[in-house]
């Protein structure tokens, strides 16, 4: 990865759009990752996080805008330098993991002899030699991981990496992750899972239908929420949204995962409010639940919007 | 390597002592490969010609008439093993996967499509192998038959892949190349013989196809105007040419398209 400049961003993009004939799509954005840094667009979905993250992949022609990969923009050329894992598994399924990943890896110029180490990272050494087509989802998609991750890419760009992984696969790849952007990675993630973004990013930019609403640094983010509480409520009966949002110290609050999502500055009989005001409305409350707020919260205090509906 | 990963590996040796054998490492290798591991699909795949080459050349059907059936064989054979594969790896997001490699498009174009060829090149050669054992044709006119089939699949596959490249539904696909390949077919004098002069004789002198209905009839006994071995030649070899540069081109316009 030495071969890069380690002062200059790897992947930027300026101004980028790709807009479809619905007038649909992402942009313009504009954003940069450097040596390692792990750049997460988030946003719920239709935000554009997938159209953006195809087109700084190669895969999409911008219809506005630039990108350049190490400082150039040359397509092919970045496509010997970048690993791009989209969210279709697709593999050849008659055929084994190893495989797999040995045509991958040579594809990209990487030694197909590093599949047996790829795959031993990744935990599917053991069915190594198994047609793809009797593994499991969860299983071929850490394949696909593994394909991405072998040989050290400088540039990784993965759409929505923790699909179908378990806790432990996800633990896995938020660790792969750390541990090579110690020596370099620049990573690129499109998700809306804000657990896994919190572990491993450094740079988050918000997406809402297609515009970019922030980009900052994970920590600065977070650092925002300091003194606010995340309160979910499961209840019966017709929305009590209005009247929450009438309560003092509540910030924002939207409906979300069949409930009510709310987040509020910490102070003194701020639960018993809520309660009072739930009594009020002779509503059924199911259940509550208060936390510290995380990047859900950040998203919800910007936009006023759930991330997951 | 840590504990735990050495764990895994000394479970996993049995099973990988059966890795030895060398892996695909190009792109027409791994797709043959893969069909070749779908074993009841391929026996179907190449026992579908049989099906229809045995009862015509053991009942002795008119050459006219059998030769128009396997001319619309190989046709069918080389744009639906191209078209219909191309757009279901588009839909399964597969050339979204090889469209971010650093591979130039024209080589994928050409890899997917000469793996696809393999197979059909196959199915054909076996139905030249019923007709030899069968006819006992002269062996030029058997030799350039075979090589104009092979042609012949190379040109129905460039259909099949330009088709490929205009649509995302194999089922579509299906209905574009019955379009394509209809006219193609009657421009070529299969259903009506081709005519001693006008626009479709010249027509028909620069389709594959009715240089291969010839080599057919000519093989099964029959008697067409026209047709001989060095024509057959020099028809394959120019189709041939033409269909690879064609698929070459065509490698862009298939990863440009987004399912």
């Amino acid at each position: 990865m030495s071969e890069f400049s380690l002062t200059q961003p790897w992947l930027v993009a300026e101004g980028l759009a790709r807009r479809y004939r619905n007038g649909r799509g992402v942009g313009p954005v504009s954003l940069r990752v450097g040596p390692g840094e792990v750049q997460a667009l988030v946003g719920p979905n239709g935000s554009g996080k997938t159209t953006l993250l195809r087109c700084l992949a190669t895969r999409t022609s911008p219809t506005s805008g630039q990108v350049s990969w190490f400082g150039r923009h040359d397509r092919q050329e970045a496509r010997s330098r970048l690993a791009v894992v989209f969210d279709a598994t697709a593999h050849t399924d008659e055929l084994s993991a190893s495989q797999n990943l040995a045509f991958f890896a040579t594809a990209r110029g990487v030694d197909p002899n590093l599949w047996e180490s790829a795959l031993e990272e990744a935990a599917v050494a053991e069915l190594a030699s198994d047609p793809l087509s009797r593994l499991s989802y969860g299983m071929r998609r850490r394949v696909l991981l593994a394909e991405a991750l072998v040989g050290d890419p400088p540039l990784l760009l993965l759409d929505e990496p923790t699909l179908g992984l378990d806790v432990s696969g996800c633990q896995w790849l938020a660790e792969a992750i750390r541990i090579r952007a110690r020596t370099g990675l620049a990573t690129c993630i499109s998700t809306n899972d804000t657990d896994f973004v919190e572990q491993v990013a450094t740079r988050v930019c918000f997406l809402v239908d297609g515009e970019a609403v922030r980009d900052a640094p994970l920590s600065e983010l977070l650092a925002e929420l300091g003194g606010s509480r995340e309160i979910q409520l499961s209840y019966r009966g017709l929305s009590p949204i209005s009247a929450v949002r009438a309560i003092e110290g509540v910030e924002r609050a939207a409906e979300a995962e069949g409930g009510l999502l709310i987040l509020a500055r910490q102070r003194d009989g701020l639960l018993p409010d809520i309660l009072a005001t739930l009594g009020d409305l002779d509503l059924h409350l199911v259940d509550l639940k208060v936390r510290d707020p995380g990047l859900a919260d950040c998203f919800l205090r910007l936009t006023g919007r759930a991330l997951h509906d | 390597m840590t504990e735990r990963s050495e764990g895994v590996m000394e479970r996993a040796q049995p099973r990988m002592a059966g890795l030895t054998r060398p892996r695909p490492t190009q792109l027409w290798q791994l797709e043959l490969r893969g069909t070749l591991a779908r074993r009841r699909a391929l026996l179907i795949k190449l026992a579908f010609p049989l099906v229809l080459v045995i009862p015509l050349v053991t009942t002795g059907a008119p050459p006219f008439f059998a030769g128009m059936l396997l001319t619309v064989l190989i046709a069918m054979v080389g744009t639906v093993g191209t078209g219909v594969t191309i757009t279901r790896a588009r839909g399964s997001g597969w050339l979204d996967r090889l469209a971010v490699l650093p591979l130039p498009a024209w080589r994928v174009g050409l890899e997917l499509f000469f793996a696809s060829w393999l197979v059909d090149a196959l199915q054909a050669t076996l139905v030249l192998v019923v007709i030899a054992i069968a006819e006992r044709p002269d062996p030029a006119t058997l030799g350039t038959t075979w090589l104009l089939a092979l042609a012949g699949l190379a040109f129905s596959g460039a259909i099949g892949l330009g088709i490929a490249a205009l649509t995302d539904h194999p089922g579509e696909a299906m209905l574009y190349l019955a379009v394509v390949l209809a006219p193609l077919l009657f421009l070529s004098g299969l259903f009506t013989g081709v005519p001693a002069e006008g626009v479709r004789y010249w027509v028909a002198q620069i389709l594959p196809f009715s240089y291969l209905d010839e080599g057919f009839q000519l093989l099964l006994g029959g008697n067409p105007p026209y047709g001989d071995p060095l024509s057959f030649l020099i028809a394959a070899a120019i189709v041939l040419a033409i269909s690879l540069a064609a698929t070459a081109a065509l490698g862009r316009a298939i990863l440009a398209r987004t399912g």
